[in-house]
């Protein structure tokens, strides 16, 4: 209405979120599905020409269906981000911004200190997201919660020496798609992917009800998109706060901010909102909740098709990382402290 | 302490914005918008023309008044009833010309007169009514319809009969008694205007005729389904506006002897105006007799006024049509929009810097640390009950408990498998305690103390106590009766948690955090309640020590316990033996080792107890976001702690899976078990004590005797 601004001074002005509906509609596929190895912080799926691997703290893990997860390779400093060159060569990031390319070992640049995320483009172009400039990567919620904008994405050619920036300003790229010379950047804390090639930035796909991490081609075309936690109308009053907020992060410790997480519940010191409350022995699945799991997928213009879910009383939370391979989808649920293993025909069955 | 929290605590804490709420909540705050236009507009029109309150002009003005009342009455019961009658300045005119006609030509006495008069208006309004009630059509285009009718056959008559009436000599000192005499200082027809409005009011506040009137104005569905019949009631009020329109109708005729074209002309835009800008809602069933009068008052003070100010009659239509137009705005706007502006406004958050608590974390190595013993224990009427706030065990070993359902339900010794609705209280029974004489005496939420006697008879002990002096929300009333316990003597002390909330809303009392719990206790002997404490932070559970001089109190979201002395040197005041614990307290009872169980219903977070230091921030989220997002106290865990007569923790009992007992509100010891209740759970759980007096009961502890 056209009077809402002037009456928002006395009633206050609304904190909406979008809703989970549409491609986003809600289900429980994600906790439905099968574990197909515990893996304890799993993150960072990757598919090398002889398996797939999946990273946990500063080790990376061969991922195979029913067997306990097999070390494979040890960093000095938790794994960050991996890929795989069309070539078949593993690159990895840590934490300290060390990047790891088959066995070599180098510093890409000074600005670079919070990888988030890499990816090869079908020529050989190395793709890299700098989460933020002002905050490590383990401290990516104190990012969020400080309004960080301070992000950029880096490619280097085939052959070339160092990464070249292509972007910056961005609020957590966090997420990664070459396509077509370009690139598409989920920017997390915008809630948004950005289409990033020759000229300005192009919003590909706004308003996501949560905050997207990577992405990762699909073999027939489009992409999967993680998302690891939900939008929540309270964080994003609490971001409006500016006293509340700054003496939360000066006084709470940081599991227990109201921030999104990787997974919530664990502890009766985090943050509980009212619609969060057990009654009669429910959790309301769809209660306001600081985690989430879910995987969406999008077809070649990046709009959503369908997307597999982990609800407020589910435990596959924090979904950052997933590959899909000869008709299986393969999720890792870093809150839920596992990897998945999805029949995608069933999923089409279901579908229709 | 920083200045800008120094200045929040300031300002939340001693300027009672909470009063904006409570005001708010007053049926009477519906009239304060006319009763400011009514004083806006007479200081304006007071102030604007010099000799405006003298009493000749007044006097005048005030016979004007009286005949327009009791027009605005009769609009006021017709709109209150659902309808509209715009053709009320019609029957004015026509019932004004009936009693010139009868009086002037056909030279009859003046009582007939008045007769013909009401007749008159009695056939339109029935005719209205048959219409409108009866045959269903629209009361908008009805009365339009009657309107012009009327007002065509008006005119037709005053022309043809004006010259007979000027030519006429009857006279008659009756009718120039109630044209232009007083009584009592007052013209007959401001008399006759505020009898009918006292006894329209009564009718419509007082009777069943009246009631259904609002009971038709207010859902005309409803009313129907509840068996009030809707036509006839309709068709009354119909025929009374009509009665009014003529009772007016006939005092103008008697002031001015004659009947004009003139007479009655825009009454029914005039009426109209007076009642909606009165607060009489256009939708039925909202408003008064009182209002419409304000209106009435309003819209005659300002045409008059601007008449006298020297503008037209054009600009008086207009203004008129604008105060209509906002008056229809407002009465909308605030029709839609008044519960959420009371839900937004009423809660108004404090300021408090709880104090530092020892952690409760497991491994902590603090007497308060959680652990998953709870989860162990065996559950009793598992998916059947629904929110056994507290339990308790009688002589015979059997369970009680209350539920949310307002039944208090009694499982059977000794596997406690079988279960009886024990009585049907209604409202929330909470804390339970048993008397001398095995009565069952409940705090029942949201509706007062009550005795459930073996024979399952209930009894309602008590529901109030005295009303406190600054208070504008009646807090005489029992708003959320939450535990009780009875000394040696019979005396039951119980705790009422908010006066803020009803009991179901108990956890917004947590967000406001406003200090209004209160320690009563009610006296068998002569049947009295009496307010010993005030001023706490929700009391909650009440426990008589083992010697019965005193009684602990928990204070929930203080995180404190006191102890409120009965007898010795302290009698009559409270001190706190408890304080900065990492859980909220609920009810207390007795160990069988001479210490006390005390229930957790939930732990605190410090983004919880750091929002208390931020009462703003807690403002605009209520504001702001809808309920099921706001920052509540994690009342998913909770824990059973016990501690002894010095108020020393002994140790503590948790459930951490958060799968059987999430939060506790209540534990009983009863021969060697514990049962453990919660108010949002959907069991009892039944957990063996490790080391505990097998034979201990607390009837016994209480009342002594076998068993």
């Amino acid at each position: 209405m056209i009077l809402d601004p002037v009456l928002d001074l006395f009633r206050g002005n609304a904190v909406t979120i979008p809703p989970f509906d549409g491609a986003f509609r809600p289900n429980t596929r994600l906790d439905d599905a099968r574990a197909a190895a515990p893996l304890a912080e799993a993150d960072n799926l990757a598919r090398l020409p002889d398996g797939l691997v999946a990273g946990s703290g500063n080790t990376l893990y061969r991922i195979e269906a029913g067997k306990e997860p097999a070390p494979f390779k040890s960093f000095g400093a938790p794994v960050a981000a991996v890929a795989v060159s069309p070539s078949g060569e593993l690159a990895v990031a840590t934490e300290t911004g060390a990047l790891h390319i088959g066995d070599r070992e180098e510093k890409p640049h000074a600005g670079i200190g919070c990888v988030t995320a890499l990816a090869y483009a079908a020529d050989g172009t190395l793709w890299l997201a700098n989460g933020s400039a002002d905050h490590p990567r383990s401290q990516w919620s104190q990012d969020l919660m400080r309004h960080g904008s301070s992000g950029s994405v880096w490619k280097r050619a085939p052959g070339a020496t160092s990464f070249e920036r292509v972007a910056d300003g961005l609020a957590f790229p966090y997420g990664l798609l070459p396509l077509d010379g370009g690139v598409v950047v989920a920017e997390s804390w915008r809630h948004r992917l950005l289409r990033i090639g020759a000229g300005a930035p192009v919003e590909r796909l706004a308003k996501l009800p949560g905050y997207p991490a990577r992405l990762s081609p699909a073999p027939g075309g489009g992409a999967w998109l993680c998302l690891f936690a939900p939008r929540n109308r309270l964080i994003e009053f609490v971001l409006q706060e500016e006293h509340y907020r700054l003496d939360m992060l000066a006084t709470v410790p940081p599991p227990y901010w109201i921030a999104p997480s990787f997974s919530s519940g664990r502890s009766f010191l985090e943050p509980l909102q009212c619609g969060g409350i057990r009654t009669m022995g429910v959790h309301k699945p769809w209660s306001p909740s600081r985690s989430y799991g879910m995987a969406v997928r999008l077809d070649e213009g990046m709009q959503p098709l369908f997307s597999l879910h982990s609800r407020a009383n589910g435990t596959r939370h924090g979904v950052c990382s997933v590959v899909e391979e000869a008709g299986r989808l393969w999720v890792a649920s870093r809150g839920g402290g596992c990897v998945l293993d999805i029949d995608l025909a069933d999923l089409a069955r279901e579908a229709r | 302490m920083s200045f800008r929290e120094r200045w929040q605590a300031w300002r939340y804490n001693r300027i009672p914005s909470h009063l904006i709420g409570e005001i708010l909540t007053k049926r009477w705050t519906d009239n304060a918008i006319p009763f400011l236009a009514l004083v806006v507009t007479l200081a304006i029109f007071g102030s604007a023309i010099s000799g405006f309150f003298k009493p000749a002009a007044l006097q005048a003005s005030s016979r004007q008044l009286g005949e327009f009342s009791l027009v605005v009455t009769g609009v006021t019961v017709v709109m209150l009833g659902g309808g509209i009658d715009l053709s009320v300045g019609a029957i004015f005119g026509l019932a004004c010309f009936s009693a010139v006609f009868v009086f002037f030509i056909m030279e009859q006495s003046i009582w007939l007169a008045l007769a013909a008069s009401l007749a008159t208006g009695l056939v339109f309004g029935a005719v209205n009514g048959y219409l409108v009630g009866y045959l269903k059509l629209r009361a908008f285009l009805t009365t339009l319809v009657t309107l012009i009718f009327g007002r065509a056959l008006f005119d037709i008559l005053v022309t043809a009969y004006a010259a007979q009436v000027q030519l006429s000599d009857a006279e008659s000192p009756i009718l120039d008694y109630i044209g232009d005499g007083t009584f009592l200082g007052l013209a007959i027809s401001v008399w006759l205007a505020v009898v009918f409005a006292v006894v329209t009011h009564i009718a419509l506040t007082r009777s069943r005729p009246g009631w259904h009137v609002l009971a038709v104005g207010g859902s005309r569905r409803s009313a129907h389904n509840a068996g009030i019949r809707v036509g006839s009631t309709v068709f009354f009020t119909y025929v009374f506006s009509g009665l009014c329109s003529a009772l007016g109708g006939f005092l103008i005729a008697c002031r001015l002897s004659g009947a004009g074209p003139g007479t009655g002309q825009n009454l029914e835009i005039m009426a109209l105006t007076a009642a909606v800008v009165g607060g009489v809602s256009l939708g039925g069933g909202r408003g008064s007799v009182v209002k419409g009068i304000m209106g009435a008052i309003i819209v005659l003070v300002m045409t008059n006024g601007l008449i006298r100010l020297g503008y037209g009659t054009g600009t008086t239509q207009m203004v008129l049509g604008l105060m209509l137009a906002a008056a229809v705005t407002i009465d909308i706007r605030w029709l839609k929009n008044r519960h959420k502006v009371l839900n937004e406004v009423y809660v108004a958050p404090v300021y408090l810097k709880m104090g530092e608590a020892q952690s409760a974390e497991p491994d902590s190595g603090t007497p308060y640390e959680l652990d998953n013993r709870l989860s162990a224990a065996e559950h009793i009427g598992l998916g059947e009950l629904e929110g056994p706030e507290d339990v308790i065990l009688d002589r015979d070993d059997h369970l009680y408990c209350g539920t949310r359902h307002g039944e208090i339900v009694r499982f059977f010794a000794p596997d406690y498998k079988r279960s009886e609705v024990f009585a049907h209280v209604g409202g929330f029974p909470l804390g339970l305690a048993f008397d001398r004489d095995g009565n069952l005496i409940s705090c029942v939420g949201a509706m007062g103390l009550y005795s459930i006697s073996p024979e399952r008879k209930v009894t309602k002990l008590s529901a109030e106590t005295a009303r406190s002096l600054t208070s504008v929300v009646d807090d005489a009333r029992l708003r959320d009766p939450n535990d009780c316990d009875i000394a040696p003597d019979g005396r039951i002390y119980f705790t009422d948690s908010t006066k803020r909330y009803d009991a179901h809303d108990w956890t917004l009392d947590s967000i406001e955090n406003r200090p209004t719990g209160r320690l009563l206790v009610y006296d068998p002997k002569d049947g009295s309640t009496r307010t010993l404490l005030d001023g706490y932070r929700y009391t909650n559970g009440v426990c008589m020590a083992h010697d019965g001089k005193s009684l602990f109190f928990a204070e929930s979201w203080a995180c404190r316990v006191h102890r409120y002395w009965l007898e010795g040197p302290k009698a009559g005041t409270a001190e706190c033996v408890i304080k900065d614990m990492p859980g909220y307290p609920d009810n207390i009872n007795r160990a069988s080792d001479g210490g006390y169980w005390m229930a957790w219903l939930g732990m605190r977070t410090p983004s919880f107890d750091l929002s208390l230091r931020h009462p703003g921030m807690r403002k605009r989220m209520t504001r702001r976001l809808p309920q099921d997002d706001w920052l509540f106290p994690n009342i998913n865990t909770g824990g059973v702690v016990k501690f002894d007569e010095s108020g020393r923790i002994l140790d503590t009992l948790g459930d951490l899976s958060g799968e059987a007992h999430p939060m506790v509100t209540s534990m009983r010891e009863h021969k060697g078990y514990l049962f453990v209740g919660g108010i949002l759970n959907n069991r009892i759980g039944r957990f063996r004590i490790a080391g505990a007096d097998e034979n201990w009961t607390s009837p016994a502890s209480y009342w002594g005797g076998a068993k």
